[in-house]
């Protein structure tokens, strides 16, 4: 166990507390003439510019994931680890194609959630429920990620982790959880923006520093990828016996070929999945004109690029020669080792602070989806703006602490598996949502049909995958036998959204020739391309909300 | 990806543009998933295996396509748009 250093926690906590501070002093940023209003507390009123929106999409890139659940696949020597490269190149051409047309049919409809979309295009209630669950139940996972990045870097720096009752472990996760519930309650969506500022500035200068000054610590990368490629032979070599037995996984640099499916499966699941989470859209959504979501495509490489050194820490953690059982505290422990402590504690501070904003964002958008497509949808119709954004704030809350119980029920070894089971969740709404903006051909309770097969072969397969040298035990990783394949080894999220799809795609035909009523459609095509400043944009009394108009 | 294919009759006609969007960004999502064409520690380059770098080198040439791919799309929306306004008022009310 770690020592406490003093100046490390001190600075530590000095940017923690300048991020509370800000993120109480975020309600009255560009202050919206009423914050009880859901759209205003959930959506910044959409008036966000191309700057402000490309920190947020940046929020959503570099969290915990990026700073302790990738690298740890690297230090672990798992082949397949570094696929969050080109999950992250993929996606620029991908958001280019259809969320702009989203933007339009959104701020057309004055949509707020996907199900609000999913409600007004198929005209189906059981639909935008299933939309709307999954956007909850899937988000859960992805805050438990932040969730474990955060016990990581207290962990490395001496706090908690102490004491054998689960509650001395978990003090401090719970202490800086209560924190972030406070100021996303008091500001929503405002307070993560603004923060979002000084989380990307220490954690721009973090990783610059990071990737010139420990690689020359180092010796090079040649060094770096040299002791890389040593140690993960030498283990190779020392556990020849159990990789032929199945219970432990050969490492190296390179994926071998039978993992080339996997590796590009979990980059375009990942992908193709980022946005249909709840969080993201509320990102979007958030910009000002559609043309601000193209530009972004284009921008977003600045996080890939500093994202593919920040993996590669990993490495550079094998090559100084940390040793540590819990593959995720390789980074911080790299970090402390390497620099002196006042840097550590601001390395430490970027990646806490770096972990709660998304997980602010996530639980504020899962509490969206909630009170407009299942309180007010279902349980009181009639509430008014004030019972929502109270609904809204509550749920975030209950979100949160969703997410505490995936840390603690399912193995968080690699959280990057909570992440991934979360991704085979939401991609099952892809269909409905990414091809319901192109047409109607698909008929609303095939694709009703599709998720549901789709959830329950992805989450049974994941069920069975074991934790590698743990037989018997569960959701112990992300990659699953592909069907009708003899050992191609696949994301479960892209197999089961295949899955999905042939259903959709069958009962489509089925219930079009059985002539099965296919409800009404809300939208209308030029609703897809509206942009800013044509009639009906930000109009949003649409039938949800008849409230204020947003300030802008 | 004809996210904004013009009227029946507006001329000229901007397909031509969305066909090269589309091919731009199809280019940029199939490349980097063909894991194949880089599964190779060789021939490295200062220290980086080639299947590192070669990825690190994509994100500029997938940048750069999608930026095009915008550039591109803005001018061809923008014709659009003109297109349907000029249709929608000389052929009455939405």
């Amino acid at each position: 166990m770690n020592d406490i250093n003093w100046v490390e926690l001190s600075i530590f906590l000095f940017f923690f507390l300048l991020v509370t501070v800000m993120g109480f002093l975020a309600s009255r940023w560009r202050r919206a003439s009423a914050l009880d209003n859901l759209d205003e507390w959930g959506l910044g009123g959409r008036g966000f510019g191309t700057f402000v929106t490309w920190f947020l999409i940046g929020g959503d890139i570099y969290t915990a994931y990026t700073f302790v659940a990738v690298p740890a696949l690297l230090y672990a020597g798992n082949m397949v680890g570094f696929f969050a490269v080109p999950y992250t190149i993929v996606l620029y051409p991908i958001i280019f194609v259809f969320l702009p047309r989203l933007w339009s049919v959104s701020h057309r409809h004055g949509y707020v959630t996907p199900a609000d979309f999913i409600r007004g295009r198929f005209d189906s209630k059981p639909l935008a429920l299933a939309v709307a669950i999954t956007g909850i139940l899937a988000t859960m996972p992805y805050i438990a990620l932040q969730l474990v990045g955060i016990q990581v870097v207290l962990e490395v720096m001496g706090i908690g982790g102490q004491g054998d009752s689960w509650l001395a472990k978990d003090i401090p996760l719970f202490i800086a959880f209560a924190v972030l519930a406070a100021y996303t309650y008091s500001s929503g969506l405002r307070a993560p923006a603004l923060i979002a500022f000084v989380k990307d500035t220490l954690i721009y200068i973090v990783i610059i520093v990071a990737v010139i000054y420990i690689p020359i610590q180092l010796g090079g990368w040649d060094v770096i990828f040299g002791s890389a490629r040593d140690s993960f032979n030498s283990f190779n070599a020392d556990n020849a016996d159990a990789i032929a037995a199945g219970a432990a996984s050969p490492k190296g640099l390179v994926p071998v070929e039978a993992l080339h499916w996997a590796y590009a499966s979990l980059a375009l699941g990942s992908a193709l999945a980022l946005f249909m989470y709840p969080h993201s859209l509320t990102g979007v959504l958030a910009s000002a004109s559609r043309n601000v979501i193209r530009r972004n495509a284009a921008l977003l490489p600045a996080y890939s690029f500093l994202l593919g050194l920040l993996a590669l820490l990993g490495f550079m953690a094998v090559a100084a020669g940390i040793q540590v059982d819990n593959a995720q505290m390789a980074v911080p422990e790299l970090l402390r080792e390497m620099f002196p402590p006042w840097f550590a504690g601001v390395a430490f501070a970027a990646i806490g602070i770096g972990a709660l904003v998304p997980a602010a964002i996530m639980s504020i958008a899962a509490a969206n989806l909630w009170t407009r497509n299942i309180y007010k949808a279902y349980l009181n119709t009639e509430a008014t703006p004030a019972q929502e954004a109270k609904q809204s704030k509550l749920i975030s809350l209950v979100v949160k602490f969703g997410a505490l119980f995936f840390v603690l029920g399912l193995p968080s070894d690699f959280a990057i598996n909570l992440q991934l089971l979360g991704g085979v969740w939401i991609l099952q709404t892809f269909p409905a949502i990414v091809f319901g903006l192109y047409t109607r051909w698909f008929h609303r309770y095939a694709l009703l049909a599709g998720w549901a097969v789709g959830m329950a072969y992805g989450t049974w397969t994941a069920y069975l995958v074991e934790v590698p040298g743990d037989p018997g035990s569960h959701f112990g990783g992300s990659l699953a036998v592909v069907p009708f394949t003899e050992d191609v080894k696949g994301y479960i999220a892209l197999t089961a959204f295949v899955i999905n799809l042939l259903v959709a795609v069958v009962l489509t035909l089925a219930f079009r020739a059985l002539k099965v009523p296919a409800g009404q459609d809300h939208t209308v095509p030029e609703d897809y391309k509206a942009d800013a400043g044509d009639e009906g944009v930000e109009d949003l009394d649409v039938d949800e909300l008849s409230t204020d108009t947003p300030t802008r | 990806m004809s996210d904004s294919r013009p009227p029946s009759g507006a001329a000229p006609s901007t397909r031509p543009t969305w066909t090269v969007v589309g091919v731009l960004l199809a280019v940029g999502a199939v490349v980097p998933l063909l894991v194949w064409m880089y599964d190779s520690e060789t021939p490295a380059l200062g220290g980086f295996p080639f299947f590192y770098w070669f990825q690190f080198l994509l994100i500029p040439i997938v940048s750069g396509l999608t930026f095009l791919a915008f550039k591109l799309s803005e001018n061809a929306t923008a014709r659009d748009r003109a297109a349907r306004r000029k249709q929608s008022t000389s052929g009455g009310s939405r």
